[in-house]
């Protein structure tokens, strides 16, 4: 009776939730788009006086925009496949081979997670500031890899571990070559959660402020970067905002793939939850 | 290989930023045992004023999350259907959110003539006193930008919670307050643990949005290391900055390792 009771019964709070989690958390960003289409906008009005794509030409017109997304996306593309070059095959080592010092270095890299960030990116530019690395492309590849490695190695290994043990073994059985069993078995069902794991750090990536900016910035401009000088030094709202709808699009693309991943449990244990 | 780049990138630096802020040259030369750089740390009134903001933002994020996200973990587990799945995709979303794009947004809503204060004008109220560039709008970026991880590791907590007991307690009587107490809470210790050190490491390394969002003066741990060390020419200072925020995160970092440790041995 009871049961039957709730189950008809309005969800009160989770409207409530669901009502002050979009004010808070859909509205702002609203705003953003709202005053990227703005042409004028000025204070006591509730909406834009005229709307219009005037600041997008402005903004797309700008030489140091297109600069910053050049570097922006040659940096990602380059530390992506790095780290998956780097962190691919030690996943499916970690996830598979047993080998002595497993563990230890397993934890080596949850170590570098349970430092605090920034520190650490500070101590690593002290020694960047001997090598000369400050201020190049290299020495920000470099730091943005450190960013990745951990995302890199956690979710393939969480991947290749749900792989099922008895297919891989019954096709060895019929006579499969270990590398044929790799590509026609392993890799098919480890496939979607390592495309996430790649299509994640490539969006994180591209959003890493804070290496660039220790490490890059001036000589190497990346979009948040040049974002970062729009908001302390640019008159025009407009140039922001446009940016924001711009620098978002990849970010909206990974929401959409990498849902199956968060929702799947597998990112928050990742995570020690 | 990998394995070589981790050491030389993450156990190298730490190990280096430590030994050469107090093993390094004097004013002779001569290499030797030296705190003065922490000392200089501990007795200037700005450096210390900077720290006890780092530690009170920490604090008040920390509080401000738990209250925040604890109820919607607890709603997301006990309820299924349509509407707990938007809620969730709304608590997870500002993960895809950069903390740049946030930091603009939060100017344009809660700054000075911002969207709020439009609303407040229409509605004939007086203008709010914006956070903007004061301590407390590090503090509401990131709770903003901490809340999907947050909800994420509890519910992954509360997963371990399972619906007999909650019923079973029910059944001999037991209020929703009780059961939160007696059932839930106890199972979800670690999950609050967890959480809690995510958000002292995350706010000890935070610096896009207190250093967009908040005071020039006193400034957050972030900021501060990243001004000593690049408007300052001073990485001396900067690491030493950069080692005391790793001590005051390893009671956090080595708990997550050991969290994580025992959720994870294969």
């Amino acid at each position: 009776m009871a049961r039957t009771l709730a189950a008809t019964r309005i969800d009160w709070v989770g409207v409530a939730f669901a009502v002050v989690l979009t004010i808070v958390i859909v509205f702002p960003l609203l705003v953003v788009g709202t005053w990227a289409f703005a042409e004028v906008w000025r204070f006591p009005a509730l909406i834009p006086q005229q709307f219009g794509l005037r600041f997008w030409n402005q903004t797309l017109a700008r030489a140091d925009v297109w600069e910053a997304l050049r570097t922006s996306l040659s940096l990602s593309v380059m530390v992506t496949f790095l780290s998956a070059l780097i962190c691919l095959p030690a996943a499916y080592a970690f996830a598979r081979l047993k080998f002595p010092g497993r563990d230890i270095l397993f934890f080596s890299f949850l170590v570098g997670h349970a430092f605090p960030k920034f520190g650490l990116l500070v101590a690593i530019a002290a020694i960047f500031l001997q090598l000369n690395l400050i201020g190049t492309f290299w020495g920000v590849v470099l730091i943005q890899l450190v960013g990745t490695l951990l995302f890199m190695i956690w979710i393939p290994v969480a991947a290749f571990q749900s792989v099922d043990r008895r297919m891989e073994e019954a096709a060895r059985d019929v006579g499969a070559k270990p590398l044929r069993v790799f590509w026609s078995i392993t890799l098919p069902q480890a496939g979607p959660t390592i495309a996430a794991a790649v299509l994640l750090s490539f969006v994180g990536t591209f959003y890493e402020t804070e290496g660039a900016w220790l490490i890059g910035a001036p000589a190497v401009r990346t979009m948040p970067v040049l974002m970062i000088s729009f908001i302390n030094n640019q008159m025009v709202i407009q140039y922001g905002a446009v940016l924001s709808v711009i620098l978002w699009v990849p970010s909206f693309v990974a929401l959409l793939f990498a849902r199956r991943v968060i929702g799947g449990g597998a990112f928050a244990r990742g995570f020690g939850g | 290989m990998p394995v070589v780049l981790v050491i030389w990138m993450v156990v190298w630096p730490i190990i280096s930023a430590i030994v050469r802020t107090i093993w390094r040259p004097d004013a002779s030369g001569a290499y030797g045992f030296n705190l003065d750089t922490y000392i200089f740390f501990f007795t200037d009134r700005y450096s210390l004023d900077n720290l006890s903001l780092t530690l009170w933002t920490t604090g008040i994020c920390a509080i401000l999350l738990l209250v925040i996200c604890l109820p919607i973990a607890l709603y997301l587990r006990f309820s299924a259907g349509r509407l707990p799945a938007y809620v969730q995709g709304l608590a997870i979303f500002p993960m895809f959110v950069p903390s740049i794009i946030l930091s603009y947004a939060f100017i344009r809503v809660l700054g000075p003539n911002g969207m709020v204060d439009l609303i407040l004008n229409a509605a004939g109220l007086p203008k709010i006193r914006t956070p903007y560039l004061t301590p407390w709008g590090p503090v509401i970026g990131l709770v903003w930008d901490n809340i999907p991880l947050t909800v994420l590791i509890l519910l992954a907590g509360l997963g371990a919670v399972t619906n007999q007991s909650v019923e079973a307690a029910r059944d001999v009587g037991a209020g929703p307050i009780r059961v939160f107490w007696d059932i839930i809470l106890p199972r979800l210790g670690n999950s609050i643990l967890v959480a809690l050190s995510f958000t002292v490491l995350g706010l000890f390394s935070a610096f896009t949005l207190p250093y967009v969002l908040g005071p020039a003066a006193p400034e957050m741990m972030g900021p501060f290391m990243q001004r000593t060390f690049r408007d300052l020419y001073d990485p001396l200072n900067a690491t030493t900055q950069a080692v005391i925020a790793f001590g005051f995160c390893l009671v956090f970092g080595l708990f997550y390792v050991r969290s994580v440790a025992k959720n994870r041995t294969p």
